[in-house]
């Protein structure tokens, strides 16, 4: 049990801040067409699904990531080299320590309806945005991205 | 705008009202927190065991993979039995329910359905996801291909092998039910902190009800207390708390009263303060507690005696107050008017002399020392002769200053402890203890020297003569009256005898003078004859100027004498016994008149017929049963009838004085009314005329005439007035002659006037015909007020 008043901060703050995060990240999607703004990419979890757009423009990325649930959900970017993403030995995860120099950002999980945003460089080429949890690879949530100049 | 004043509302109400609104706080907010604090409770139970049961189903998922695979080698295996757990765990976690206990594991755990969005899809989720499981494991042991089994949680599962696919299946229901315990345990975490905040807000909003009703509260008894510690300060009484030990308390009016600050009365002060004299009255106060009253006399600052009248009340037995309770208000300027009052009253105004009430009073103790020692008393009764001359040559003006120097000669030839008076007129009187009969003719000798030797008055002088009559008691039983009736005769005598002279009293003198005026036989004449007669004198009210009453005066028409005043006759009848047929007399014509004028209808209302009763008709008895009779013969109602009497006829002491009073009392509670007629002439306390049925006080007609220049007689007709108000009775103005002597005392407070201004006294036809004038007057009057 987390003390008292972290759960306090937690309950009135985050409704209280929520609005002006989102507020904060429309306004860098509203300004990202224009140039040297990032470009925001939305993607959308779900059990057992990533939905997001097959082709994204070299540079500065913005992944705006919806978890719509039930089930928690984390998210992993990892460049696709030679070889396929390798399995732990449960079979069930990728294994994130082989594919670690490939990786270039991760979510933590996050329960349904949180909405986060992770920011990448991306260079051109092709990448895999997974969640890792136990039999989510499996079950359907992977998706490749095309990154192109 | 008029606020409308508050209701009244008794103080002990005013405090009841907070406490029960502080404890109705205190109550409301224990039972909102109580009750939350229980739900708050139950819900965290419910939730703990949901918890509990949620992970559960993990373990459950592995042990299912686990017995399909062994069941699938052939090894002893339940994954149905397991399955059912998992499916029925799944289903009451949702709706809620009884959770199936796990053989040598655990019990049956009751549920209630789970709450909260995002635990009900969570679990909504593994439930499909227990189902997908179970059928695939089903599947795989049925030899069934496993991809068949539909997906119905949106799994996009791409493996081939059936195992795999289990395992994978597995993993996803593992998952999901550890989130959602996770997001249950989330939500109680959310429970017990909402349950926190609650309390906090709850206890800082009870705290601030509490404060404030408690602060309402204190205001309210503060307020009460200042209210009953300035009811106690500012109020014009004094407030002693007294024990056998002295003074406990005394409230702080102390200072505005006596001067005093508390310290010098509390204890042994109280003592040092109160008159010697009153000490006894107070120390017996404190001691019994059960007198009602007492009256005594405590110094102030400056060492001046204020009287204060106290209510005792005995609260020894109040264990609040321990003590007897004095609530004492300071009567000092009643008891200064009722002594200057007292001391008009025993003393004639013009020579500073006692009068003649206080001459009898003196005579009376000289009468009671005299029985006891035999001691001779001499009274010496003179009447100035050629006094009138004066009066009526040089005015009243020098009439009364000559005899005030004449009341100062004789007050110089006294000895101090001789008494000197004036009864009045130029009569004066001496009142000598311890004499003999060589003493008093040798004081009757100076009298008649000093009164000889020339008065300057005016720039004139004068040389009078005075007739004085001598009455020796030499012990033995007597009565004043009747000493001063016989120094009376023998002043007679000696003026009969040839004025400047003076006359020793022998009994032999009343039968001579008796013959000598021949009156009493004249008298039962007289009434036989109907040579008497009975005028009016309407009296006048000063407020609406009408005509409310009449005085019936009794004339005497003799045809030898012709009109003989009442001050002539009176006396005369009084010692003869006439007095009591005159007396039967007037009343019948009196009362007669008013009948018939009440028959005729010129009464005003109200009206009363006055009849004067002579003190030797009223101590004589029998008063009460004539008048009641003569009402009843006449018809008469008792109101309209008032009895005047003299002031020394109803204290005097004695049997007959109390039947006196007594039968005045009777006719009063029947509604005859009664007044006292020369009222200042006579009482020995006012306490008597508290006491005594009265209506209505006359001032007597010696202090009307002066009123406009005596400052003196003003000042005695306006107390006369304030102090008829104070007992609640009229006061009425005789002998008003001219239109300055009305205003003067209209202006001094006096209800009702009577005098030659209004009109004389006159006989019964000349008074109907006032009667039916003002009758004639006011209807004419209301006649108008209507057509208005």
């Amino acid at each position: 049990v987390r003390p008292a008043t972290q759960l306090l901060r937690q309950n009135w703050l985050g409704y209280a801040i929520a609005p002006i995060v989102l507020l904060a990240l429309t306004g860098c999607g509203l300004y990202g067409g224009h140039g040297t703004a990032a470009q925001v990419v939305r993607v959308t979890e779900r059990d057992f699904k990533i939905s997001a757009p097959k082709h994204v423009r070299a540079g500065d990325v913005v992944l705006k990531v919806g978890n719509h649930g039930p089930d928690h959900h984390e998210l992993i970017v990892v460049r696709i080299g030679r070889s396929p993403l390798p399995f732990r030995t449960d079979g069930m995860t990728i294994d994130e320590d082989a594919v670690r120099r490939r990786t270039v950002g991760a979510l933590d999980p996050a329960g349904a309806g949180a909405t986060r945003s992770l920011r990448l460089r991306l260079a051109p080429g092709r990448y895999v945005i997974f969640c890792n949890m136990s039999g989510h690879y499996l079950g359907g949530m992977h998706r490749t991205l095309v990154v192109g100049r | 705008v008029i606020r409308r004043a508050a209701p009244f509302r008794p103080f002990a109400v005013g405090s009841r009202r907070p406490i029960a609104a502080v404890l109705l706080t205190f109550a409301l907010f224990s039972t909102v927190s109580v009750a939350f604090s229980i739900r708050a409770t139950n819900r965290s139970q419910n939730r703990a065991a949901m918890v509990e049961v949620a992970a559960r189903q993990r373990t459950l998922v592995e042990r299912y993979v686990q017995e399909v695979l062994l069941a699938r080698a052939r090894e002893d295996a339940a994954p149905a039995y397991t399955a059912a757990l998992l499916e029925k765990s799944a289903a009451v976690l949702l709706r809620g329910g009884k959770v199936p206990a796990v053989h040598g594991d655990d019990d049956e755990t009751e549920l209630a359905a789970a709450s909260g969005a995002p635990a009900r899809a969570q679990l909504q989720q593994e439930a499909r996801l227990v189902r997908d499981l179970t059928r695939a494991g089903t599947a795989l042991l049925a030899g069934r291909p496993v991809e068949s089994v539909p997906q119905t949680a949106h799994e996009h599962i791409t493996v081939k092998n059936p195992v795999r696919r289990l395992r994978v299946l597995a993993a996803l229901t593992s998952n999901v039910s550890l989130n959602a315990a996770r997001t249950i345990a989330t939500s109680t975490d959310r429970n017990v902190s909402g349950l926190i905040t609650l309390q906090i807000v709850l206890g800082i909003a009870g705290l601030a009800a509490s404060l404030l009703l408690g602060w309402a509260l204190a205001t309210v008894i503060r307020r009460q207390t200042v209210h009953f510690r300035s009811l106690v300060t500012s109020s014009t009484d004094l407030v002693l708390v007294i024990d056998e030990d002295g003074c406990r308390y005394v409230s702080p009016s102390v200072e505005a009263i006596l001067g005093r600050h508390e310290i010098e009365v509390l204890g042994d002060g109280l003592r040092h303060c109160v008159h010697p004299d009153d000490i006894p009255a107070v120390e017996a106060a404190a001691a019994h507690g059960d007198a009602h009253e007492v009256i005594f006399r405590v110094s102030n600052r400056f060492g001046e005696w204020r009287s204060l009248e106290a209510h005792v009340t005995d609260l020894r037995r109040d264990r609040h107050i321990r003590g007897v309770v004095l609530n004492a208000r300071d009567i000092t300027e009643r008891v200064e008017l009722e002594q200057e009052l007292t001391r008009q009253a025993f003393h004639d105004s013009l020579t500073d002399l006692p009068n003649r009430a206080l001459f009898r009073d003196r005579l009376d103790h000289a009468l009671a020392r005299s029985r006891r020692g035999n001691e001779v008393i001499a009274v010496l009764l003179i009447d100035l002769d050629g006094f009138k001359h004066v009066n009526d040559s040089l005015g009243h003006d020098a009439g009364d200053e000559l005899l005030r120097q004449v009341a100062q000669r004789f007050d110089k030839i006294t000895r101090t402890g001789d008494t000197v008076a004036r009864f009045g007129g130029d009569e004066f009187a001496i009142l000598l203890e311890n004499a003999s009969e060589e003493v008093a003719i040798t004081l009757a000798h100076r009298v008649i020297e000093e009164v000889a030797s020339p008065v300057t008055v005016g720039g004139r002088d004068f040389s009078l003569g005075a007739s004085i009559g001598i009455v020796l008691h030499r012990g033995g039983a007597g009565q004043s009256e009747e000493l001063v009736r016989q120094a009376d005769v023998a002043m007679y005598a000696a003026k009969e005898a040839g004025r400047g002279r003076f006359e020793v009293f022998r009994h032999d003198m009343t039968r001579q003078l008796g013959e000598l005026l021949g009156l009493e036989h004249e008298l039962r004449l007289g009434l036989e004859r109907g040579e008497f007669q009975v005028h009016y004198q309407p009296a006048v009210d000063l407020g609406s100027n009408a005509i409310v009453g009449v005085e019936a005066l009794l004339r005497w028409t003799s045809p030898t004498r012709g009109s003989v005043p009442p001050a002539q006759f009176i006396p005369v009848a009084e010692t003869t016994g006439v007095i009591k047929p005159l007396g039967e007399f007037v009343l019948r014509e009196a009362f007669g008149q008013a009948a018939q004028w009440l028959r005729d209808g010129v009464l005003p209302d109200p009206f009363v017929m006055w009849v004067n009763l002579s003190g030797k008709q009223l101590t004589a008895g029998g008063v009460a049963p004539l008048v009641l009779r003569t009402l009843a013969a006449t018809g008469l109602p008792p109101s309209m009838v008032g009895l005047e009497v003299t002031e020394t006829a109803i204290v005097e002491d004695g049997p007959s004085g109390a039947r006196a009073r007594a039968e005045l009392e009777e006719l009063h509670e029947h509604g005859v009314r009664i007044a006292i007629d020369d009222f200042g002439t006579g009482f020995s306390s006012l306490g008597h005329l508290r006491r005594l049925p009265v209506d209505l006080i006359k001032v007597d007609r010696s202090f009307v005439q002066g009123i406009e220049h005596d400052a003196k007689d003003a000042a005695i007709t306006a107390n006369l007035a304030s102090l008829a108000h104070a007992l609640g009775v009229l006061a009425i103005a005789e002998g008003i002659e001219s239109e300055g002597q009305l205003e003067s005392v209209r202006k001094l407070g006096c209800d009702l006037a009577q005098g030659f201004l209004f009109a004389r006294p006159a006989p019964a036809e000349t008074v109907t015909r006032l009667l039916a004038e003002q009758g004639r007057r006011v209807a004419l009057r209301s006649a108008y007020r209507e057509s208005a």
